[in-house]
């Protein structure tokens, strides 16, 4: 489409087999301004005039070869927008209806003037004009007709791909818009436009909708529900009034988001605080009880009793102590406010050191010890206090619950990028229910053999956040009355790492026993 | 109903045990122990006594009630009073009480009384069962 009315010059083809003709409105209409082709018969024409756009052609009706209405024709049907005249010395009613039936803008009868030639080319663009610009319009009104629905679809799209439900209310509380998340939360399987939230959605959630119609002066509105019972769906509701321009309240667009997770470990949060407070309660108990007792003037003590009450609270304190320093630890490792420092540990000294700290009570007890090294050395990445940690609790478990004159098995193997250390003991084993709960916090198997075993019951819980946070694993296999075994993986530490901090030892060493030597 | 002379006392902490003894011993009462509810029942059946004082969290966090509940439907059991210990109250924010003849019947035993218990309540509550 040449023609802007502007800036380019209107293209226009004149099809005549007359030389004279043709040469004659050819230099008159360059002279005005237009770039003319010429064709001097109707296969030329055709050829011309279905190749191009012009904006205007005037087609002579007696051709010798093809005659004007054909190449009209032609030319309508390969370019509709040219605005075609025919041209004619032998002006008859029929040959014009004709011509004007199919397609023809305008009929200019031989011979013409100057004026006359121009007079209807100067409509003829206008017509041109109109059309292009008619045409231009409806192209735009589809392309942004298009563009629209396909942001729509794109904008549904993104709504339906968020996770939290999104509902949309108007003013008589019908529902006109949700997402596929809201169907979810809400347990419905359909929602139709236009229904009133009074029929499909909870009380609870109703209420907190409402507030922007009945009260409220806030913007957005918020509140917890319980959507399924028993901590399975809880979800975060939000409410917030969606303003008509002029400022009055068009609706409400409800949001909700899934925070059962959420809730789930604040329920365990407060379940720990109210066991941590029953078990710190239970020493201090007691401690009062002996020092109340002890305080009563109208009990007769004899000193034995005395010293048996104060030595009893003693131990119950230093219990309590001990619990205390377990539950410090524990927040250590969940709130990980102490950073680590990760360094190579040498699995086998750890173990041995943990050992020696126990010589006593093995000795005491009359265990023995059989540490299976076999032929390796493993290493892994850890804070040594943690690893330590983890060691003494398991070996102090398989000292505290062994037999008289009881064994303890170590070894400690390495399996591709795993240490795996196996710990067994034979003592008084677990009964299944109680293996299922071995490594909740304070739990301690209750039975005829633990009675008189005290401990935090805090121990293995920690053993399993330790492990855990160094991505290992640690299983046991028990049997009530014979024994436990306890079998650790731990990841190794990756030989590319570990020659770095080979390289600092050396340079360290190297700076203590100073260049020289 | 006979004058109270042989109480059976169970709870699992042994400190406790023995305090609460020697504090029911000094007011003159005979006082015989147990530590699990097993333990317990046995010796209920063994020394027929003429009251029990049961904590509630033993095994169990209701071991307590269950086993009030056993022995309050013995045949000899009905006849005696049985109180339950307890601090639950502040633990778990549930109130216990068995003040109404419906809370009895639920909880099967006479009296819910808080720990730490207060040796002169205690007394008091013994005497009222004897009216």
């Amino acid at each position: 489409m040449s023609y802007s009315g502007t800036n380019s010059k209107p293209k226009i083809l004149i099809v005549d087999d007359e030389d004279a003709l043709r040469f004659g409105v050819k230099k008159l209409l360059e002279i005005e301004g237009y770039e003319v082709s010429t064709a001097a018969n109707g296969t030329e024409g055709i050829a011309l005039g279905t190749n191009e756009d012009y904006d205007l052609a005037i087609i002579d009706l007696k051709m010798p070869d093809i005659d004007g209405i054909t190449v009209l024709k032609s030319i309508r049907e390969k370019q509709p927008n040219t605005v075609c005249f025919i041209a004619t010395a032998y002006a008859s009613y029929d040959s014009a209806v004709q011509a004007t039936k199919i397609g023809s803008h305008g009929y200019i009868p031989k011979p013409f003037s100057a004026e006359e030639l121009l007079h209807h080319l100067k409509l003829g663009l206008e017509k041109r004009y109109l059309i292009l610009e008619s045409q231009k319009l409806k192209s735009d009104r589809e392309n942004r007709l298009l563009e629209l629905s396909f942001e729509r679809s794109r904008l549904n799209t993104i709504i339906n791909s968020i996770d939290d439900g999104v509902l949309v209310v108007n003013r008589d509380e019908q529902v006109v818009y949700f997402n596929s998340a809201a169907l979810k939360y809400l347990n419905l399987h359909e929602i139709f436009l236009g229904e009133s939230i009074k029929d499909i959605l909870p009380v609870k959630i109703r209420e907190i909708i409402g507030v922007h119609f009945f009260q409220s002066e806030n913007r957005s509105y918020s509140e917890e529900v319980e959507l399924l019972p028993e901590k399975k769906l809880f979800v975060l509701a939000t409410s917030t009034k969606i303003y008509q321009h002029d400022g009055t309240l068009a609706g409400v667009v409800l949001v909700l988001k899934n925070i059962s997770e959420f809730k789930r470990v604040e329920f365990i949060k407060s379940q720990f605080v109210s066991m941590v407070a029953h078990e710190l309660k239970a020493p201090l108990a007691a401690t009062i009880g002996f020092i109340n007792l002890m305080t009563q003037k109208d009990i007769q003590l004899s000193e034995e009793q005395k010293y048996d009450f104060l030595s009893r609270s003693n131990s119950r304190l230093a219990s309590l102590l001990s619990m205390v320093n377990d539950l410090l630890d524990i927040s250590r490792i969940e709130m990980q406010t102490v950073v680590r420092e990760l360094k190579p540990i040498f699995l086998k000294e750890v173990i041995w050191d943990v050992l020696h700290l126990f010589d006593i009570e093995i000795k005491n007890k009359n265990i023995q010890l059989s540490f299976n090294e076999e032929e390796v050395n493993p290493i892994i990445k850890g804070d040594l206090n943690e690893i330590t940690r983890l060691f003494t609790n398991i070996i102090s478990n398989s000292i505290k619950y062994n037999k008289q004159s009881g064994k303890i098995l170590i070894s400690i193997v390495e399996l591709q990028h795993f240490t795996i250390i196996r710990i067994e003991d034979t003592g008084i084993g677990m009964k299944s229910n109680e293996k299922e709960k071995l490594f909740q916090d304070f739990f301690r198997a209750k039975n005829e053999y633990t009675k008189n075993i005290h401990g935090t019951g805090l121990g293995l819980a920690i053993v399993k956040r330790i492990v855990d946070s160094y991505n290992g694993t640690i299983d046991v296999e028990t049997e009530y009355g014979s024994g436990t075994k306890f079998i650790i993986k731990l990841p190794l530490m990756k030989s590319e790492e570990l020659s770095v901090y080979k390289n600092e030892s050396e340079i360290a060493f190297e700076k203590m026993i100073g260049p020289n030597k | 109903m006979k004058q109270i002379n042989k109480i059976l006392l169970v709870d699992d902490d042994p400190d406790i045990l023995e305090q609460t003894k020697v504090m029911l011993e000094s007011r003159g009462y005979n006082v015989v122990t147990a530590d699990s509810s097993d333990g317990a029942w046995k010796m209920f059946n063994q020394e027929k006594p003429d009251a029990v004082l049961l904590d509630l969290i033993m095994e169990e966090h209701d071991s307590g009630f269950v086993l009030s509940y056993k022995i309050k439907k013995d045949e000899y059991g009905k006849k005696i009073p049985v109180m339950v210990l307890t601090s639950a109250t502040y633990v778990t924010g549930f109130k216990f009480d068995s003040s109404t003849t419906e809370e009895r019947e639920w909880l099967k035993c006479d009296a819910v009384l808080n720990k730490p218990v207060n040796i002169d309540d205690l007394v008091k509550r013994l005497d009222s069962f004897l009216a």
